[in-house]
């Protein structure tokens, strides 16, 4: 099998965080193949339902020694290419823990990429990195600067891992990165912080903001991401929907309530309960619903062709399929 | 339905009789839904007879709770939030306010003279986003063949809230570089308002003076696109909202930049809002070709310069020579 850019399909695929939806969904996809490539899962937990069809090795990213445990499995297994998907879907309230397996699990990554002489790292990022910010451009390139929030501490430290990957391109020109920044992630089993706040029948929004909301859905998010593990697309790129919808509609789209709840009184309320669940202030996700954070998805679009559910479409996806799961 | 619709197949060599049987079975089959029709209506009769009925009473309220809020806005809106069901809404209010409170007179738009998509660079005045949508109204409804421009609307009133959502939804864009370059490489044009929020915050006593063009945004925006430029002069919108003085302390607590002081505004509470009927005018000047200095004068950082100072006499100039002409401010 030959791709795109005349370089063949990969015969040794490693993922990180294989228990992650992406890891996990993507391991799946690549068994289906024709010819499936070796698959190599790293987690701290043997998956479900994949054994025997796949290798697993048990690392740690979190452990100091990860990199070179890590870089050692790559070379036994002869990894062509890795798949960084050991990120948090949710943040949790141990802020240190976080950080170790977010950023310095990541260069743990990148450190035994490097040092395994891997051809291709596939990174997977989020649009949320951009930041929400009142003085945002409607729609952020892939160049503009990530600013992240400063009270969301995933994203902190994924900007900061981001960082780092930018430096390490910089240095390893001839290890391929793709950085794929998804937005939110919308579709009847993909479940995460921003899912959860959206499945509830009541949604809690801030009085007087109503920003563009944008989605990808799953299956879209998984046909870039496969595309990107089999063919050659170094870069970065915004995986987004296309189309964007106010808030207030996508809710009575959806046919759920908004509780709209003023803003300084919103913060306070959730103070508490936020930072003992996410350890992060309120104001760490609602930000996202306050301002925009819209990314152009024009690059992605011309290199993997336009998503086949577009933002609205994503969002109804999601929303019919948790309202078949209420009737089952 | 246990009958069978159709008595087979059809067959193109089929007799007389078969089609007879047909007609027959397809008669029956009326006859037949007729008669639960009939029963159907019998059952309900009485419930109907009985008064109120609440069953389609509690049907029809079930419904319009669940298109609540849907009824107002389009299922769709563009890629900067504009809603064609709010435009339409809201379209009798500005005609309203065009025609009759403000008695607009427009100079200078023809329907072939600017080409469009064009910058449109107008002096910002009165507080509220007013001249913007005023202007952005009087071009749509003069050119109605082209997509309906977008007004760029300063930072601090584009976050407040309230203020984002009913912005967005009437075509109000945040003024940034990126958004007024998506704007017009997709064909719409932009109204905007270089000065800022020095323009809109001046005292009444600073009225129709210009005050400085940002960094020359608008200018290096035509420079890089090669679309024309149009100075565009209103006259009558500082009347609108006549500041007195501003305070800045109070306003920080509530997030503004300043709390401006107007004879009406903070005394009559949100009914001091009303903007005052002043009679207004807008020019349209010539359009500025800037194809000829090609897109690279844009990082020329003296000719953006002068080509700014430039256009904001010429707008200072056609405001001059209108305000010296008009009579009164209201009549």
């Amino acid at each position: 099998m030959v791709s795109e850019g005349g370089v063949s399909a990969p015969t040794s695929i490693a993922i990180t965080g294989l228990g992650s939806f992406f890891g996990r969904r993507l391991a799946q996809r690549l068994l289906e193949l024709p010819r499936p490539p070796k698959i190599v899962g790293i987690d701290l937990r043997r998956p479900w339902r994949l054994e025997g069809r796949i290798g697993f090795h048990r690392v740690d990213l979190g452990d100091p020694a990860a990199g070179g445990k890590l870089a050692e499995v790559l070379v036994r297994e002869r990894v062509e290419r890795v798949v960084h998907a050991a990120f948090r879907r949710d943040p949790t309230p141990d802020v240190e823990a976080d950080h170790e397996l977010e950023t310095v699990g990541s260069i743990h990554v990148m450190n035994a990429c490097a040092a395994a002489k891997v051809d291709h790292l596939v990174w997977l990022s989020s649009t949320m990195l951009y930041g929400a910010r009142p003085d945002n451009p409607n729609f952020l390139g892939e160049e503009h600067p990530l600013r992240g929030h400063a009270d969301a501490h995933c994203v902190r430290n994924r900007v900061e891992a981001e960082e780092l990957l930018a430096r390490f391109r910089v240095k390893h020109r001839d290890l391929h990165v793709s950085a794929l920044r998804f937005a939110w992630v919308m579709g009847p089993e993909f479940e995460d912080r921003v899912v959860r706040h959206f499945a509830s029948p009541v949604v809690t929004t801030l009085l007087g903001y109503d920003p563009l909301v944008q989605f990808v859905h799953e299956e879209d998010a998984l046909d870039v991401l496969e595309r990107c593990v089999l063919e050659d697309h170094p870069g970065t790129y915004n995986v987004v929907g296309p189309g964007v919808l106010p808030l207030s509609t996508l809710l009575a789209l959806g046919g759920k309530r908004a509780l709209p709840l003023p803003t300084p009184l919103l913060y306070r309320l959730e103070h508490w309960l936020s930072q003992s669940r996410y350890g992060d202030l309120p104001a760490g996700f609602y930000d996202y619903l306050r301002w925009l954070f819209v990314a152009d998805g024009a690059r992605g679009w011309d290199r993997f062709g336009e998503p086949v559910y577009s933002s609205r479409e994503a969002w109804i996806s999601f929303v019919s399929s948790r309202r078949m799961r209420r009737y089952r | 339905m246990s009958e069978p619709s159709q008595s087979g197949p059809s067959r193109p060599e089929e007799d007389p009789g078969i089609g007879q049987e047909r007609d027959d079975v397809q008669r029956a089959l009326d006859q037949f839904r007729r008669e639960v029709r009939a029963r159907l209506l019998e059952r309900r009769a009485p419930e109907a007879g009985s008064g109120l009925d609440w069953e389609d009473l509690f049907e029809s309220a079930r419904r319009r709770l669940s298109t609540i809020g849907m009824v107002e806005r389009s299922a769709e809106v563009d890629e900067f939030g504009m809603d064609d069901v709010v435009i339409a809404k809201w379209n009798r209010l500005f005609d309203a306010l065009a025609d009759r409170w403000w008695r607009i007179d427009v100079e200078g738009l023809d329907p072939g003279s600017p080409p469009l998509p064009s910058l449109f660079v107008a002096n910002a005045s009165g507080l509220l986003p007013w001249d913007g949508i005023m202007l952005a109204h009087k071009i749509a409804r003069a050119r109605p063949d082209a997509p309906r421009p977008r007004f760029l609307v300063a930072d601090w009133l584009v976050t407040q809230p309230f203020a984002q959502p009913t912005l967005a939804g009437i075509g109000g864009v945040r003024a940034c570089r990126e958004n007024a370059e998506r704007l017009l490489r997709s064909g719409r044009s932009v109204v905007s308002f270089p000065e800022g929020l020095k323009g809109s915050a001046k005292v009444f006593r600073e009225r129709y003076r210009l005050r400085r063009f940002g960094r020359g945004g608008a200018v290096r925006i035509a420079l890089a696109l090669g679309v024309p430029l149009v100075p565009v002069a209103v006259i009558g919108a500082e009347e609108t909202h006549p500041v007195l003085f501003k305070v800045g302390s109070l306003a920080r607590l509530v997030g503004l930049p300043f709390l401006p002081v107007t004879p009406t505004f903070p005394w009559l509470g949100p009914l001091g809002l009303v903007p005052l009927p002043s009679r207004w005018r807008m020019r349209f000047g010539a359009p500025l070709d800037f194809g000829p200095h090609g897109p690279e004068a844009a990082d020329d950082e003296i000719l953006v310069d002068r080509l700014t100072v430039e256009l904001r006499s010429s707008i200072q100039r056609m405001i001059d020579e209108a305000v010296r002409t008009r009579d009164s401010v209201f009549a």
